[in-house]
Parts: C-alpha cells; sequence; structure tokens
C-alpha cells in the first residue's frame, strides 16, 4: 500500500492553532507509552515533567525564571525565521551578549551607580547583535549559508569563556576555580518578588514580546519581514532590499539572544562559570516553532519549554529519569509539531495501484 | 471506419474543483481535432487523462473500437498516442540525437535510430541536424525535436498541447505544413489551444469545453472567430472603446541604450534598448518568450538598476538609479508577467497585497506604522472598480482565480494613477472576459495622458491595444513603428531575429 501528499486546497485556520497543542498532548502520550516499554514509570514520568510543576505552586518561580530567556530569545528568531533567515546560532549570541555585560561588570567592580546594569544590558545587546553580525556579513557579501556560520560560532563562543574565566577574568580570591568573580550588587538584577528566585528578566521578556508582537503586526518592518520570507521576489518588486533584511533579522535576533545572556548572567549565576551556556540558544528554536512564529504564541511556547526543563528535573530526583529524557520530550514535540503542520497543508492519499491497459 | 478515439462521459474531479464534467467527443482517423476553451476549461486534464498521465473518475476510453484504460504514459504511446507538451524536457547540453534516445521506451542503437530520425524528418520536412546541441537550438527547433520524439513512435493520435504559443508567425505555418501532412497520412491530432484564427485556419473540428463541460462541436470553418470566442467565454465579447479624438502629447518615458547584466546562465539580459512612450501612448513590444522581456521589465521597474541616471527619464528626471519605491514616487508603477510571487503575495491579504506597493503614494505608512484602514479602504476601492470577485480586502490573494488576482493587481496600480505604467503579458492565463476590462482600463489609463508600455507574447493582444509597437529579440528592440504600418510578417521576421532587410531598409530614408 502506498500513500502520497496531496496539498489541501487551503489549510485550516483552526488547525493552524490546534497542532501545537496536538503536539505537546501526543508528546505526552507517546512519551508515557516509551518510557513505559524501556521499563520506567512512564505515566509518573510524564506527570513529574508536565504536571507537577504546574501543581506545585514552589515550581512557579522556577518557571518564570527558565521561560524569561527562552522567550526572549525565541521572540528574536521568530522574528528572523519569518524573514527565511535560519539563526541557528542564538546560543552563540547568548553567550557573546553574557560574555559583554561581564565584561562591563567586571570592568565596574568597585563601583556604585544606577547606571551599571544599564550599560551591562546595551552591552549585552550590542554583543549579541555584533556576533549575529559575523553570519550576516558572510550571507550578503559571499552568499554563505548562515545556518552553517551562525551554528559553528557557537562553538568558538564557548570556547572563548573557557578561554576567559581561566585566564584573564579569573576570579582572584576563587582558589582556582575557572569563574569569574561573584559581581558587585549594583551589577546583579533585582528581585522583584521578595523571597523568590523571580528577577527583574522575568517581566521584561514578557514586554519583550508585547513590543514584538505590536512591531511584527502593525509596523513596515514587520510586513518586510513578513513578505521577504512568504515570497522574496515580490519584496523585491515592492522595494525590500533582501541584503538589508537579512541584516536585520540577524541584528534584532542577535541582539535579543544578548540581552537573555545578560540578564542570565546578572540574574540566576551572578558571575560567569563555563557551564553557562544551557542550551537556552537551541531550546528557543522549538519554542519559536510551537508559538507559530508569532511573539504572543511564543510567551505560551516559552512556559511549556520551561515546564519540560523544571519537570525535567522534577523527574531526576523522584523517578531517576535521566536528565537527558528532557531532551527527549522536547525533541518530540519539535517532531509532532513539524509533522503535524505538514498534515495541516497536505492530506494522506492512499494510491492505488493503476491496472496495467488492457489493450 | 472505426473512430480513432471515442470519450464517453469523461469526469475527474479535484478536491474543490470539478476539472471535467461528463465529456463525451470523438475523433476520427486523419483528422485534425481542435479542442478550445479558456485556461481553467479543463482541456489539459482532458488530455492528461488520453495520453495517461491522470486516471478519470468515471467515464470510458475507446480507442480503435476497444474500450482501454489508459494506466500510464508508456501504455498510451504503446497504444499508438503520442503528445508534444508545451514545456519541453530537453537536456541544453545534450545533442538532439542523444535527447531523443533518452526519450525511448526502447533501447535502439544509435546509428538505426539516427537513420529513422533523419527518414522521418525527411518524410515530414522537419528540418534538423541531429548532432547539434539542444542549447544552440531556437525554441521552434526544439518542439521539433519534441515532434520527431513522438512521430519515431509512428503513433495514431498526437496530442499538441498550446504549441504555437512560443512559435512566431513563420515557425507557425511550417509547423501547420508538418501537422496537415501527419493527418493526410492519417495519424489523427488533437490540438489543444485558445487561437481562433489557428484553429479556423488548420482544423477540421472544435470541441469546445467551457468550465469542465462540453459546449460544442462544431466546424471551425464554418464559424467566425467572434462566435467560437463567445462560446468559448459563455457571454457576448466586449470591443474595446477608444476614446474619439485622442492625441499624443509630449514625450513622457524616454528610455536610451539600457542594458542589463548576464546573471543566470539561461536568462537573456538586454542589450543598448531605447525607445520614446508620449503621454497618452500605449506602446507594445513583442517578442517570443524569453528573449529579455523578465530583464527589460525588471530594469523598467527599478528591481534592476542602471549605472546610468539617464537611461531612463520621466519627464526629463533621470531615473536610472532609483530603486522600485522612488522610482513609485516618481510616477512609475510596473506589473510584472508573474502574478503569484512576483506581483503578489498569495499567502497575504488583498489588504496587505496592496500595502506592497501603493503605501507610498498612497500615505498608507505613518512613521514606520502601517495604516491597515487606508489598505482596507483603498483595496475595497480597487475591488469595487475592477469587479474584482473577492469576498473582501482580508480574501487571501492567493484564493483567487488568475483572472481575478490579475484584475486586482492591475486595478491596484492604474488606481494609484501613475504617470507611466509598464505591464508584462496584462492577460497571460486569464478569461476574456477579464482580459476585456484590462485592456479597458489600459486605453483608459492612456487617454487620461499616462504612457504605458505593454510587454506581451500575444501578438493578438498587441495589435488592438497598442498604438506604436517594436518588437523585442535576444534582448535588443527594433525600431518603434506605428501599429497600423507594420505588417505580421513584418513583426514575425522581427521576431523570429531577421532585423537585416528591415533595418537597412529603415536606415536609408532616415
Amino acid at each position: 500500500m502506498q500513500f502520497r501528499l496531496e496539498k489541501r486546497p487551503e489549510p485550516s485556520k483552526l488547525m493552524l492553532y490546534v497542532t501545537p497543542v496536538a503536539s505537546v498532548l501526543l508528546t505526552m502520550l507517546v512519551g508515557a507509552i516509551i518510557f513505559s516499554l524501556i521499563g520506567y514509570d512512564g505515566v509518573g514520568a510524564v506527570r513529574e515533567i508536565f504536571l507537577t510543576p504546574l501543581t506545585n505552586s514552589f515550581k512557579w518561580q522556577d518557571l518564570g525564571v527558565k521561560a524569561a530567556p527562552l522567550i526572549i530569545i525565541g521572540v528574536g528568531l521568530s522574528i528572523a525565521y519569518r524573514a527565511n533567515v535560519w539563526n541557528i546560532g542564538a546560543e552563540g549570541q547568548y553567550v557573546m551578549g553574557g560574555l559583554a555585560a561581564t565584561g562591563v561588570a567586571l570592568a565596574t567592580y568597585g563601583m556604585t551607580g544606577w547606571w551599571i546594569l544599564p550599560l551591562m544590558m546595551i552591552a549585552g545587546i550590542a554583543g549579541g547583535a555584533a556576533y549575529a553580525a559575523v553570519p550576516a556579513l558572510l550571507k550578503t557579501r559571499l552568499g554563505v549559508n548562515e545556518i552553517l556560520t551562525s551554528l559553528m560560532l557557537t562553538y568558538a563562543s564557548v570556547q572563548l569563556i573557557y578561554y576567559l574565566v581561566r585566564a584573564p577574568w579569573k576570579d582572584p580570591m576563587g582558589m582556582g576555580f575557572p569563574q569569574t568573580r561573584r559581581f558587585a550588587a549594583d551589577a546583579l538584577l533585582p528581585n522583584i518578588i521578595p523571597g523568590t528566585i523571580v528577577h527583574l528578566g522575568v517581566p521584561i521578556a514578557i514586554v519583550v514580546a508585547l513590543i514584538a508582537w505590536f512591531v511584527m503586526s502593525r509596523s513596515v518592518f514587520g510586513y518586510q519581514m513578513k513578505v521577504v520570507g512568504a515570497a522574496p521576489h515580490a519584496a523585491r518588486y515592492g522595494g525590500f532590499s533582501e541584503n538589508k533584511t537579512i541584516w536585520l533579522a540577524l541584528l534584532v535576533s542577535g541582539a535579543l539572544a544578548g540581552l537573555a545572556g545578560m540578564l542570565e548572567v546578572a540574574g540566576p549565576f551572578q558571575r560567569m562559570v563555563p557551564g553557562f551556556p544551557t542550551n537556552y540558544g537551541f531550546t528557543a528554536i522549538i519554542v519559536a516553532f510551537l508559538g507559530r512564529l508569532n511573539p504572543l504564541g511564543v510567551i505560551l511556547a516559552g512556559i511549556v519549554m520551561a515546564i519540560t526543563f523544571v519537570g525535567g528535573e522534577v523527574a531526576q530526583t523522584t523517578i531517576g529519569l535521566s536528565s537527558s529524557a528532557t531532551g527527549v520530550f522536547q525533541s518530540m514535540m519539535l517532531f509532532f509539531l513539524l509533522a503535524g503542520d505538514i498534515l495541516v497543508r497536505y492530506r494522506l492519499k492512499r494510491v492505488i495501484p493503476a491496472q496495467e491497459a488492457r489493450a | 471506419m472505426p473512430l480513432r478515439l471515442q470519450l464517453t462521459g469523461i469526469t475527474k474531479r479535484f478536491p474543490g474543483v470539478l476539472a471535467n464534467d461528463n465529456v463525451s467527443f470523438s475523433v476520427k482517423p486523419g483528422e485534425i481535432h481542435a479542442l478550445l476553451g479558456e485556461n481553467g476549461a479543463g482541456k489539459s486534464t482532458l488530455v492528461k487523462m488520453i495520453y495517461g498521465i491522470m486516471q478519470p473518475d468515471a467515464g470510458e476510453i475507446v480507442w480503435d473500437g476497444q474500450p482501454v484504460v489508459v494506466s500510464s504514459p508508456k501504455a498510451a504511446r504503446k497504444l499508438g498516442i503520442g503528445m508534444v507538451f508545451q514545456h519541453f524536457s530537453l537536456f541544453e547540453a545534450l545533442t538532439v540525437l542523444e535527447n531523443i534516445a533518452l526519450g525511448m521506451d526502447a533501447k535502439i542503437p544509435a546509428r538505426d535510430l539516427e537513420a529513422r530520425i533523419r527518414q522521418v524528418m525527411a518524410q515530414y520536412g522537419l528540418l534538423l541536424d541531429p548532432h547539434r546541441t539542444v542549447a544552440t537550438l531556437s525554441v521552434g527547433e526544439r518542439q521539433r525535436i519534441e515532434i520527431v520524439r513522438a512521430l519515431l513512435l509512428e503513433p495514431k493520435l498526437l496530442i499538441m498541447d498550446e504549441p504555437t504559443s512560443v512559435l512566431t508567425p513563420q515557425e507557425v505555418e511550417q509547423l501547420f505544413d508538418v501537422l496537415r501532412r501527419l493527418a493526410a497520412q492519417g495519424c489523427s491530432i488533437l490540438y489543444i489551444s485558445h487561437k481562433l484564427h489557428e484553429i479556423k485556419a488548420l482544423c477540421d473540428t472544435a470541441t469546445i469545453l467551457r468550465g469542465g463541460r462540453l459546449v460544442d462541436t462544431c466546424d471551425p470553418k464554418q464559424e467566425t472567430s467572434r462566435s467560437m470566442a463567445e462560446k468559448m467565454i459563455g457571454a457576448g465579447l466586449k470591443d474595446i472603446v477608444r476614446p474619439e479624438g485622442r492625441s499624443m502629447g509630449e514625450p513622457k518615458l524616454v528610455v536610451s541604450r539600457l542594458s542589463t547584466a548576464k546573471t543566470g546562465h539561461f536568462d537573456v539580459p538586454v542589450n543598448k534598448v531605447s525607445f520614446t512612450v508620449r503621454a497618452g501612448e500605449i506602446f507594445g513590444i513583442a517578442g517570443v518568450a524569453g528573449n529579455g522581456q523578465n530583464a527589460l521589465l525588471d530594469a523598467l521597474s527599478g528591481e534592476i538598476r542602471s549605472d546610468d541616471a539617464e537611461s531612463i527619464t520621466i519627464d526629463g528626471f533621470p531615473l536610472g538609479l532609483l530603486d522600485t519605491t522612488e522610482r513609485r514616487k516618481r510616477g512609475l508603477c510596473a506589473v510584472p508577467e508573474e502574478r503569484n510571487g512576483h506581483a503578489a503575495v498569495g499567502e497575504f491579504s488583498l489588504s496587505d497585497n496592496s500595502v506592497l506597493t501603493a503605501r507610498d503614494r498612497l500615505g498608507m505608512v505613518v512613521m514606520g506604522l502601517i495604516n491597515s484602514g487606508a489598505a482596507r479602504t483603498y483595496t475595497g476601492k480597487v475591488i469595487a472598480e475592477f469587479a474584482v470577485k473577492a469576498l473582501g480586502p482580508a480574501s487571501m490573494a492567493g484564493s483567487l482565480s488568475g483572472g481575478n488576482l490579475q484584475k486586482y493587481i492591475m486595478g491596484r496600480e492604474i488606481l494609484q494613477k501613475p504617470s507611466v505604467l509598464v505591464v508584462s503579458q496584462p492577460t497571460w492565463g486569464v478569461d476574456a472576459g477579464a482580459a476585456a476590462a484590462i485592456h479597458q482600463a489600459l486605453v483608459d489609463l492612456a487617454a487620461v495622458g499616462s504612457a504605458i508600455v505593454v510587454i506581451s507574447q500575444d501578438l493578438d493582444e498587441l495589435r488592438a491595444l497598442c498604438d506604436t509597437l517594436a518588437v523585442i529579440n535576444l534582448g535588443q528592440l527594433s525600431p518603434a513603428k506605428p501599429n497600423a504600418e507594420m505588417s505580421i510578417e513584418e513583426i514575425g521576421l522581427l521576431m523570429g531575429g531577421v532585423h537585416g532587410a528591415t533595418e537597412a531598409h529603415d536606415a536609408v530614408p532616415a
């Protein structure tokens, strides 16, 4: 029996919104089956990963803190992906943003003032954008694929952390540990809810998403991103330069990844450590798609993805599930989402084997 | 003698559309049978079922008196059905002989094949060197390869899908000679076209389809082009109304020595093109497809910028260095040939498509933000004034039929009141009713003093519409002449690239 994909005359609007939800539910179902088959308590695993973070109010602050960087980076990527600019290296731009902010924090060590945090923020944004400018330059000048360059630059950025925390930026009082000193108080993000770990980055993430939503839906910039992605030829006819769009898409997504890096290093980490790259930049790719490349959807998707992170940690302690299980669940989600998207646009049709000519 | 081919009650349904609805007709041996209809009438679907590319949902195909199921093109060729497609499937880098060998179902030694090819060519007067590389051949010669390929199988029925859309008038005559010879030897020909004068000249019978249904089977020699056209569109044809006492004004658009660089391997750049269009004039550019029309449109619209500011001027103002947005602000609007993905974005609403080209001329952008209300209002106006069949400004452009989308696009540009409008293939694949509306809109725009350039492969359209004509061939433009003073033979020779005689002729008195 053979099957063939047949294009639907018009994809259903409803299905476009149902697929992300369905892919999450399918992930839970299939995850439960798979983990049961390999000898774990599958249903328990799904319950711990997807439900405990929501039912246990102590975990909510973790959700906010994990979701914030995912949302900020995811929003940037959703803008770039709209324009068909495939920035896969948000992780590297996040690292460079974190390093640039660290540089400011270390240079101003011993000083006080309200201006230090904004300066770190600007440095973080600039660091991320500058790192994304490399693939932009290579793409527009030499036609080098941005997927490759942005991805490979991620690994270079990680090596740069290793170097900096082992030599020039090493904490003089750190007993040889490869890490910087803890930032001074004025270089740390304030907590906004006393008694929790919720820092200023959480509301910033929501504000960033709302601004991005407004810009994407109402401005010429948003129109340009969408038209270049949907029909590059028409965009040129409409007067939008493709190279300019590539630059804008990479700079904006790099800047937001850099901002996320700054918020992380000045928030939860409080110093630069070799363990700073925690794959937020890669996970945000899933967040961007799960959120339908819409900044408001990215908020929800960021929370869902944060649930799997927090839940994954819960499951590690309660039922001894390996930490890679989180990755398996996240990947399944992306897989079901992409597969679902195909079925929204195409229908599966059985091919009836043709009979031979009788004549 | 039994009928060669008989179709009874053929029905084919696609998602959302009934492509063929209970179609029945028959073809006699040696008959040249026209299949006539507008784009989307179901002609292509019908022949695809005869040639085995698709299977009918219902109905019967009877071949030489035997009911058959044509399961694949290979089965069709076995029965003796050959087909020459509108788009050729040839490898540019290979020779004629190699291309034909690749397309054969059976393996034949090259020497025998060459002998057979030469024999077929001699028999039907098809001139072609089997050892030439395809890349060096003209479109007409390439079509001959496809015909030879089909004839080698000694078909009893040859299907020709819109064979003349890429040919010059002289090449069309040669093709007709071949087809008449074939028919005289008993081969039936199913000739698909929407060009009525060709069908009158060539065909014995015409089957007319409209909206997937058979409307009439008639003898084209007993009909007028007009009566067949009216059957084809199912309504009376409207003539273009030209305002009385029209006079041309001052030169508006002046193009001088405009050239583009060669970008891709197979595209044709334009080379030192010069022409002048006066206010109120409709200037036609004829030519066989692929002779630089796309480059010319892009160079005029600003998608390709010139390095010489003076190469394009409007009312004396140099535009050559400006991009599309700046040229639009200066009054130059353009409509490219490809509707979906170039002139419009299928996934966007009509309202958003209006933003694409009208945002600056009509003030739809305030401080970097799009005034969607203004876009909606303007789109509503375009829909109303150009009778676009759409639910409203929020309809997706991709959900419109080709003709309706083209009406919207033309309306979007014309209602911006451009002082110069450049259009390519304004009625390509558009039904006759919409085509008439578009032609009328162009004439009306010229009447209020705009300069209009129409690039088209459809000679009938240019003859009916234009005041002045020039021909583009291999990126070069012939000298312009008043439409009325140009004979069809002269245009044909220019399209085929024979500049010598006419140029020498023109040069002496000037």
